[in-house]
């Protein structure tokens, strides 16, 4: 037996040991201690993760001639163990919170590591209408489950685990919030107000340096519909503004969307003549979404979201079809000046992902089917709209042990000859994650 | 003669309460009797498996008035800091690492099992429902109930009541076909302090779970001042700065 299959076997003892002491567990009384709601100024938890993934490399995909000088693999294995702790201490009207990442990587190149603090800050909550935040936070603004056009001072999520913890920026925070008891049109009000500094060492990565910049959201529960406003300033980036919305129209349907204008974005196209040009302009963005719940249980998220300063079919076709040239000179005359292009090109624009125009997400999760309690199958596609390329992913997700979270997951990313998906490193990925929190 | 129409007075007298009261003022008593208008509350969900293999969940609850609650899960680990807003029928889910609230609705269940959302953040059966006939039985009533619009969770439920402590024994929840959804039982009256007297123990089967079963316990009821703020989708991350 090789060091793997050791490790995978003393993996599945120890779940069985696990779960077996879960199942002794049941036969006792129905007991609600008390020291189970005793509060403590600080508490703390958080979560151990182990993912193992398979992909199968696309050889000839543009990303994957750009990602690999040499010759690529035609498999990575990869295991990645990480931790995830959060937690707080309060005392009287002021808490400090935290939320710190480490995570590590072994594949077919080695082992990297990291370690962070996602979340540092501390809170003064004089009453119930105020709250002011000070210290490094993460935004979450926007309706949208993958996408967020106003979230104009979050982090880009990725829209295949959108639940995921992001990392913060260092704000400043005053939130103030006005409820109106008489449950009229509009039930209560909420102003949050985000001080955002950039300068060498804080917030570097969110834009210019040097500048403070300021980002506003107000909400309205409005008419039983959530309505936000938001808006940003400041050097650091171009000034934008947006509005959201979320309503149920039924019990079991949510429809939600959003709009942002950008007053200008920077694009770098390639041209047809090889050139490259960086222009600004301004941008318009929007999703449309909708939660629909079946009567047997079928929760689907549809979400449609216009990119306005994306990549035409016709731009990106351009890009892969340079990489593709750029390969068959680097083969032929051992020189690579095109792919060193279209490296830049990818780094600064093309190889980010969702540069597309138009976008369609759709999430199908079926609880406890068959009535097996604590199941979640489900499948989530995203299809480029323009090049019909797309990714499908289903899943299967478990949590009856307690604190225990298993999800099995298939992606298959399919599309043509310089497509979106067609072009990208991975064709397919077998990803099984292990959670337990704690 | 005399002696009879004193009889007859007295039989009326004694008869008033009953009949003075109707159904929607008697569901108001019960709701009054099961909470007050403003409260606080600790809760344990289990969940049974045919099996016998259980899960749970405690969470700390907090309601105003008639349309608002909310609450958040203290355990287990993988659920904390989960927080859950109502107001009327609006219905939000937090969770810490999506990092802003979620719309969902009264119909799913946040933690599995036969509750639903609607029965976890339960709010006053006169806020949703009508009583539209009171039927007597040896031991009290039972309140016929239909739901004021469509967006309510059970279209019809059917409440037992005790006639001395005007509290429920059981209900059942029926979908607007006529399907029993669900049946209710509540126990183990206790008292809480404040004059707070209900049942401790909401127990739930269905017959679209067959062989699961739900259980409820209550703990550390008590009246309590909240302002209207508390009830907005910018507090529900900080809800559990309430305990």
């Amino acid at each position: 037996m090789n060091s793997g299959s050791s490790f995978f076997f003393l993996l599945v003892i120890g779940l069985f040991l696990l779960l077996s002491c879960n199942l002794q567990a049941a036969d006792d009384e129905f007991i609600f201690e008390l020291d189970e709601i005793e509060k403590k100024p600080l508490e703390w938890g958080g979560y151990a993760e182990l993912k193992f993934e398979h992909l199968d490399i696309n050889q000839g995909a543009a990303l994957t001639r750009l990602n690999f000088t040499g010759e690529p693999p035609t498999t990575i294995d990869r295991f990645s163990p990480s931790l995830q702790i959060g937690g707080s201490y309060v005392t009287g009207i002021t808490s400090f919170n935290w939320l710190l990442k480490a995570a590590g990587q072994q594949d077919n190149f080695g082992w990297i590591d990291f370690a962070d603090i996602y979340e540092a800050y501390g809170r003064v909550k004089p009453t119930d209408q105020a709250t002011i935040d000070l210290g490094k936070q993460a935004y979450k603004w926007g309706k949208g489950y993958a996408w967020n056009p106003v979230g104009f001072i979050n982090r880009p999520k990725d829209p295949n685990d959108p639940q995921e913890a992001l990392e913060g920026y260092i704000t400043g925070e005053l939130d103030l919030i006005k409820s109106f008891a008489n449950l009229g049109s509009l039930h209560n009000i909420a102003l949050t107000t985000v001080l955002l500094p950039v300068y060498d060492g804080i917030n570097d990565d969110f834009g210019a340096e040097d500048n403070i910049n300021l980002a506003t959201k107000l909400y309205l529960l409005y008419l039983d519909t959530d309505i936000d406003f938001i808006f940003y300033t400041g050097n650091s980036r171009s000034s934008r503004f947006g509005a959201d919305f979320s309503r149920n129209i039924t019990t079991n349907f949510e429809i939600h969307g959003e709009a942002a204008y950008l007053s200008s974005e920077k694009k770098l196209t390639l041209l047809q003549d090889g050139e490259t040009r960086l222009e600004g302009d301004e941008v318009f963005r929007t999703l449309l979404g909708l939660r629909y719940l079946t009567d047997n249980d079928l929760t689907a998220i549809i979400e449609y979201y216009y990119n306005g300063n994306g990549y035409s079919e016709d731009e990106r076709a351009r890009f892969y079809r340079r990489v593709a040239d750029g390969a068959i000179q680097l083969d032929n005359l051992g020189n690579d000046s095109l792919l060193h292009q279209a490296r830049e090109l990818s780094l600064r624009g093309y190889g980010k992902p969702f540069v597309g125009r138009n976008y369609l997400y759709a999430r199908f999760t079926l609880k406890e089917p068959f009535n097996i309690l604590y199941f979640t199958p489900g499948l989530t596609a995203i299809v480029n709209l323009d090049d019909q390329s797309a990714s499908f992913t289903p899943e299967l997700a478990y949590t009856g042990f307690t604190n225990w979270e298993m999800r099995l997951r298939f992606s298959l990313l399919t599309g043509g000859s310089f497509t979106e998906y067609g072009e990208k490193q991975t064709s397919n990925k077998v990803e099984l994650r292990l959670r337990w929190f704690f | 003669m005399k002696k009879i129409l004193l009889a007859v007075f007295m039989s009326l007298c004694i008869a008033a309460p009953v009949f003075a009261l109707d159904g929607n003022e008697m569901l108001k008593k019960v709701d009054r009797n099961l909470n007050p208008d403003s409260y606080e509350l600790y809760r344990k969900l289990i969940n049974i498996e045919p099996d016998g293999s259980k899960k749970e969940f405690v969470m700390y609850a907090v309601k105003k008035g008639k349309e608002k609650m909310a609450s958040v899960f203290l355990s287990p680990a993988s659920e904390k800091d989960r927080s859950t807003l109502r107001i009327g029928e609006n219905m939000w889910l937090y969770i810490p690492n999506v990092g802003k609230p979620i719309r969902i609705t009264s119909l799913q269940s946040v933690t599995g099992g036969v509750f639903n959302n609607a029965d976890i953040m339960r709010l006053d059966y006169s806020a949703e429902y009508d009583c539209e006939k009171v039927e007597e039985t040896d031991k009290g009533y039972i309140l016929h109930l239909k739901a004021k619009t469509n967006a309510v969770a059970y279209d019809r439920v059917k409440m037992w009541v005790h006639s001395e402590s005007l509290l429920p024994d059981k209900t059942e929840c029926f979908a607007s076909s006529g399907m029993l959804i669900k049946t209710l039982y509540f126990k183990k009256v206790q008292d809480f302090g404040g004059g707070i007297v209900r049942p401790a123990v909401i127990e739930t089967d269905s017959p679209l779970h067959q062989g699961y079963k739900s259980v409820m316990i209550f703990a550390k009821m008590k009246a309590k001042d909240l302002s209207d703020e508390v009830f907005t989708l910018n507090y529900l991350s900080k809800i559990n700065e309430l305990r």
